[in-house]
């Protein structure tokens, strides 16, 4: 698996180009930085031809010279190697945000086959391995390379059959070395799978540890951590093995560069051709040759591990959505209609759950969904907000495709309140409102109210700006399913989707949001999916599925009304609660 | 216990490996001070100062036959190296999660489960490189006192001032210590709040999709980001200033052996061959001294991880963290624990009294709840949201560590509910219950052998045969994060299955129907009740359940505000009644 050139280059240029300007600071640094450590030599070789001499007036100076020229080197490659980390940690930074924002964009197959604890080790773990290849890249090879040129073009300068030969070694040395170069990838791949496996499990576990701890799990647990250990370890000594075939082979081509300036050093001195002092500058420049050699052969190590995170962050980019985005028609302010016409739609391979489903939602209606669980309601819901796109047929809001707007404009007029109530490790107001500070205290606290939250408020030691906890400790699941009604109070939609709402709800607390519910649905179209009769009371048509059709559709009085309906059938059966 | 004695137990956790490792990385180190004397030898030959019978050509074959000789140590040392290395951060892996495996389970982590895998990343991975560069160390301390021997041999003087420079470099690295602890914890916390920040995004990326909240989220991790950068970034500047400062001591140190090599030169004392060698192996000196200030700067980060990963041991001492556990990387794994009944396990009677818990820092919580669950009752715990159900649950089941109050069973004192009250005494479902990638069989077990448990009752108590029928694979499907998305009441049907595969006397289902259909739950308690020996107690506020009850107790801010039978309660309770209507 070799990597192009052009994924490295397109890396560079999206994202470091933007700091050209540290970038060309980053380059006038890296010159002079050079230019001091080619002087070190010359300036050895100076002494001893001095120190051989007759004269040795000069030799205090320098002595004085190197020992300067020494302090500025070692000075301005700390700036330097701290610019470039700057450039790296700022470009990666970039990088971070272009691959959360493209994976938050992919569609729920994609999520679904991805643990949060992967999603991690690929983000983050991953892009860490990119700024490797950043700081390695500019800071390592590239200096290296120059340091390389530098040192040929001085030996040149002393003896072209010198500079001839050692060029033709660091050619061969170069090119053993990129040979080489991919050995190590697909090691270093199945490495970072293992590796992303691993955590992915520990992320999963340590979520779990309730189920685990009460039921007793933890030695189950435990063996299947040894057995991730089992399959990690063969793939990650390979890995190693792999690594090092590169090194052995720079310590020998490197021997083979001694051997040359030992060889012509010794011609040359005997032909007196040259003086001792050059023969000991030659031997210093070929020794100079192996610091950015053998680093040459450290950075490609790691920017293999780098090239590793960048085929598994190009995949991710590449992957695309199922779901694309609208070309960015808007849809018309105030309570739209909806319109089902012969969609139908499954899950990867699997069986149809909706199967040709048709119906219309007058604006500013309810709608009251029913059916057994697993009979297509939730998904219904789903492609409504185009979490998944029918596999045929169309859904039209207000008369418009909604393929046809932005997903954010589609989903700024949806909204639904999910079972699953996700809190971040953030304050109550950020929790609330998604990182939204545009969102006014006073709209909050209003909306808070409505749902009876003030008492919970006030216990809050900071109110809006307390930390809530992800695991959310001293938060009941009603709570937190209240606060996700109240995340959907603010986005002001003019569609909203109540899926499973009040599941978590105990009676008392639902009578006191039923209020804010009606105010919720005022002048906005609704789609509630119940578990209960009472909560479809305030629907205007009811809508039963099962296994994923409509099995019967009409208005909720005419339904109730005519004895021979499914609904009315539920109804006279006495027990308030339905049975789905 | 400091961070050398912790490495120090580590070390001593696989010494042969380590041992062998040690050898091969000495090689490594000490060989390239044969091409130092080899080039001594060249000059010497040209300047007519060597033993006679030595030619150019002989000292070409020496420095490929030093060349062999180490290409074959850097093999055997990358074998070595990456299994000790495994070993190492997996021990500290292995002990961490085995603690937090024996911790209360809904008090199991300090932290999110994103952050703690930063922990169990990073920082394991810290200690890995502390104890593999040990080796180095020793490797690079023989080259220094054979290269220092060599030196001192050919000129005392000389070798001395190269000394003076290096001591000034271990006073300021030991001053500077404090400072790059306080760097590094910072940077690590910034770390940690990002990937914390990432693992709760993907978590959530239904309801963030949901929202449209896309385009926030990303802002706001662009934010954590941009944090960590400027405390990395912090932390690198100091490193870097630390290692310009040792460069630049060892270069002063070079510019006074050129001021003396100059008069033992000009004396003839010391010869040009004398020079390459102080030379080639100051060189070593400078990456030596630079090493081993990198290797102690890192060492005092390594001090940071373990004081980090010492917090998932909450109390314990930090010894437990390097305790010599087996990683089974071999061999038969250790058997999983199959929950067996005798005479103490089957349930008579449980009795709870004055239980109270608060969750630390928060004024929530339960206080001195009284409860008695006799063998075959059917006890349901009811009341408003927030009235403090499930955290009462957790309580009793250790799941939190009571903060007072005495729970019998049988009779007998309880004396850790932590562990007590794990099959087969008690089995538990949680409220949101957490299903992991493995298929649904492996689920269901959690590795009790099939054999043992009758699965397929289980499965039929939970009511989750129709939804199996479904699945492509049935009990082979592949759930969890990367498996099929089940919906949360399959997601709790299983969660039943799982818990009534235990074989436990008690159930406890904390509000298990929450996402089921009434028709699902209604059958699903029915069946629980045919299977033999059941007793229940269970979290829930639907009619079915407290139809069926034989006791009720109704929670009100964290306190028991009545209890009885329905009909009583129905009479008497204004609570209740709310409950029940709705």
């Amino acid at each position: 698996m070799k990597v192009a050139l052009k994924h490295y280059t397109d890396l560079l240029a999206k994202y470091v180009r933007p700091q050209w300007r540290r970038v060309a600071l980053l380059g006038l640094l890296i010159v002079l930085s050079l230019t001091l450590q080619l002087a070190k030599p010359q300036i050895l070789r100076i002494f001893i031809d001095t120190a051989n001499g007759t004269s040795h007036a000069n030799l205090g100076y320098t002595a004085l010279l190197f020992m300067i020229v020494a302090l500025k080197s070692s000075a301005v490659t700390a700036y330097s190697k701290y610019v470039s980390e700057d450039v790296g940690w700022t470009a990666t930074n970039l990088l971070r945000r272009d691959v959360t924002a493209h994976c938050l964009s992919l569609d729920m197959s994609f999520q679904k086959a991805h643990t949060s604890g992967e999603m991690i080790e690929r983000i983050d773990g991953d892009v860490n391995k990119l700024s490797l290849f950043f700081s390695q890249f500019v800071m390592g090879i590239v200096v290296n390379v120059l340091l390389l040129v530098g040192v040929l073009v001085l030996l040149f300068h002393e003896d072209y059959r010198v500079g001839l030969a050692l060029s033709v070694f660091a050619i061969i040395a170069v090119a053993v070395l990129t040979l080489l170069r991919d050995i190590a990838v697909p090691h270093w791949t199945l490495d970072r799978q293992q590796s992303g496996l691993f955590f992915g499990f520990l992320t999963e576990h340590l979520a779990g540890t309730e189920d685990i701890r009460a039921n007793g799990a933890a030695s189950y647990v435990m063996k299947r951590f040894y057995l991730r250990l089992r399959e990690w370890l063969p793939t990650r000594m390979k890995a190693y093995i792999a690594g090092t075939t590169m090194w052995s082979a720079s310590t020998f081509t490197f021997t083979l560069g001694n051997a040359i300036a030992f060889g012509f050093g010794a011609y040359l001195w005997r032909s007196h051709a040259i003086t001792i002092g050059t023969v000991y500058l030659i031997v210093h420049y070929t020794e100079l040759l192996r610091r950015p050699i053998d680093q040459i052969r450290t950075q490609l190590q790691e920017l293999q591990r780098a090239s590793a995170g960048i085929t598994r962050i190009n995949e991710l980019l590449n992957i695309k959505s199922k779901v694309q985005d609208g070309h960015g028609v808007e849809l018309t302010p105030g309570p739209l209609a909806i319109e089902f016409e012969n969609v139908t739609f499954n899950y990867e391979d699997d069986d149809t759950v909706l199967d040709d489903i048709s119906f219309t939602l007058e604006p500013g209606k309810v709608l009251g969904l029913l059916g057994r669980t697993g009979s297509g309601k939730t998904t219904l819901a789903r492609l409504l907000l185009r979490l998944y796109d029918p596999a045929t047929g169309e859904i039209r809001l207000g008369g418009k495709s909604i393929r046809d707007p932005k997903l954010t404009h589609l989903r700024q007029k949806v909204t639904m309140v999910t079972q699953d109530v996700q809190l971040f490790q953030a304050t109550v107001r950020e929790n609330l409102t998604f990182f939204n500070n545009e969102i006014p205290d006073a709209k909050i606290l209003e909306i808070l109210h409505d749902l009876g939250l003030d008492s919970w408020l006030t216990t809050l030691p900071e109110g809006l700006e307390t930390m809530l906890s992800s695991g959310s400790a001293g938060l009941s699941a009603g709570e937190a399913q209240l606060l996700a009604l109240a995340r959907c109070f603010l986005t002001e939609p003019s569609v909203v989707i109540l899926d499973e709402a009040s599941s978590r709800l105990d009676p008392a607390t639902e009578q006191l949001i039923e209020r804010a519910i009606t105010k919720l649905l005022h002048n906005r179209t609704g789609v509630i999916i119940a578990h209960r009769l009472d909560t479809v009371e305030r629907a205007d048509d009811i809508l039963i599925l099962e296994n994923g059709k409509i099995v019967e559709h009409g208005a909720r009085l005419e339904l109730s009304s005519n004895p021979s309906s499914r609904f009315s059938t539920l109804l006279t059966t006495g027990l308030k609660e339905l049975f789905a | 216990m400091k961070a050398f004695k912790l490495i120090w137990r580590m070390i001593l956790y696989r010494p042969v490996l380590y041992f062998f490792d040690g050898i091969f990385w000495t090689g490594v180190h000490t060989f390239p001070l044969l091409p130092g004397l080899i080039t001594r030898l060249f000059f010497n030959h040209l300047t007519g100062e060597a033993a006679a019978g030595i030619n150019t050509w002989t000292i070409i074959a020496m420095l490929f036959a030093v060349a062999l000789g180490r290409i074959c140590v850097i093999l055997l040392g990358a074998w070595a190296d990456s299994q000790h290395r495994f070993s190492m951060s997996a021990l500290l892996r292995n002990n961490m999660l085995t603690h937090i495996l024996k911790r209360p389970g809904a008090q199991a982590i300090p932290c999110s489960p994103g952050e703690a895998v930063s922990y169990f990343r990073e920082d394991a991975e810290q200690a890995e490189d502390a104890i593999s560069w040990t080796l180095d160390i020793v490797g690079n301390v023989l080259f220094a006192v054979v290269a220092l021997w060599i030196l001192i041999s050919i000129s005392a003087r000389i070798t001395f001032f190269v000394f003076v420079p290096l001591v000034a470099v271990m006073v300021i690295f030991n001053r500077a210590t404090h400072k790059i602890e306080q760097y590094r914890q910072a940077s690590r916390e910034a770390t940690a709040q990002v990937t914390g920040f990432l693992g709760e995004t993907f978590s959530a990326v239904l309801a963030i999709q949901v929202a449209g909240a896309e385009a926030r989220m990303v802002e706001h991790l662009s934010q954590l980001n941009e944090e960590r950068r400027k405390l990395v970034l912090k932390d690198r500047a100091f490193n870097l200033l630390l290692d310009s400062v040792s460069s630049n001591a060892v270069s002063l140190g070079t510019g006074f052996i050129l001021i003396l090599a100059s008069q033992a030169m000009s004396t003839g004392t010391f010869s040009v061959g004398d020079f390459a060698l102080f030379v080639y192996y100051l060189d070593f000196v400078t990456g030596f001294s630079e090493f081993f200030g990198f290797f102690l700067a890192h060492f005092k980060q390594t001090s940071v991880s373990f004081d980090r990963m010492a917090e998932f041991l909450f109390k314990s001492p930090p010894a437990v963290l390097v305790e010599h556990n087996s990683l089974h990387l071999k061999g038969e794994l250790p058997a999983i624990d199959v929950p067996l009944h005798n005479s103490t396990t089957e349930l008579k009677s449980l009795e709870v009294r004055d239980l109270s818990f608060h969750y630390p820092g928060a004024d929530r919580g339960v206080n001195g709840i009284n409860l008695r669950v006799k063998a075959g009752e059917f006890v349901v715990i009811t009341g408003r949201i927030g009235s403090g159900k499930s955290t009462f649950l957790k309580a009793l089941l250790g799941l939190v560590q009571k903060d007072s109050g005495t729970i019998t069973w049988n009779g007998q004192d309880v004396a850790d509910p932590t562990d007590f009250f794990v099959p087969p005494r008690t089995a538990y479902a949680s409220q949101v219950p957490i299903l992991f990638s493995d298929p649904v069989r492996g689920n269901i077990l959690l590795g009790q052998p099939e054999e043992s448990v009758n699965i397929s009752s289980a499965i039929h108590s939970a009511v989750l045969e129709p939804d199996l029928r479904q699945m492509e694979h049935g009990l082979d499907t592949l759930v969890g994060s990367r498996g099929v998305k089940l919906s949360g009441g399959q997601v709790q049907r299983v969660a039943a299955a799982r818990m009534l595969a235990r074989n436990a006397s008690l159930l406890v289902f904390d509000d298990l129907s929450s996402a089921l259909d009434v028709e699902t739950e209604g059958l699903l308690w029915e069946r629980v009740f045919k299977r033999p020996n059941v007793t229940c107690l269970v979290v829930s506020h639907r009619r079915p359940a407290l139809r069926r009850a034989d006791h009720i107790i109704v929670l009100k801010d964290g306190q028991v505000h009545d209890s009885g039978k329905l009909d009583e309660l129905m009479e008497r309770c204004e609570e209740m009644r709310l409950l029940w209507h709705g």
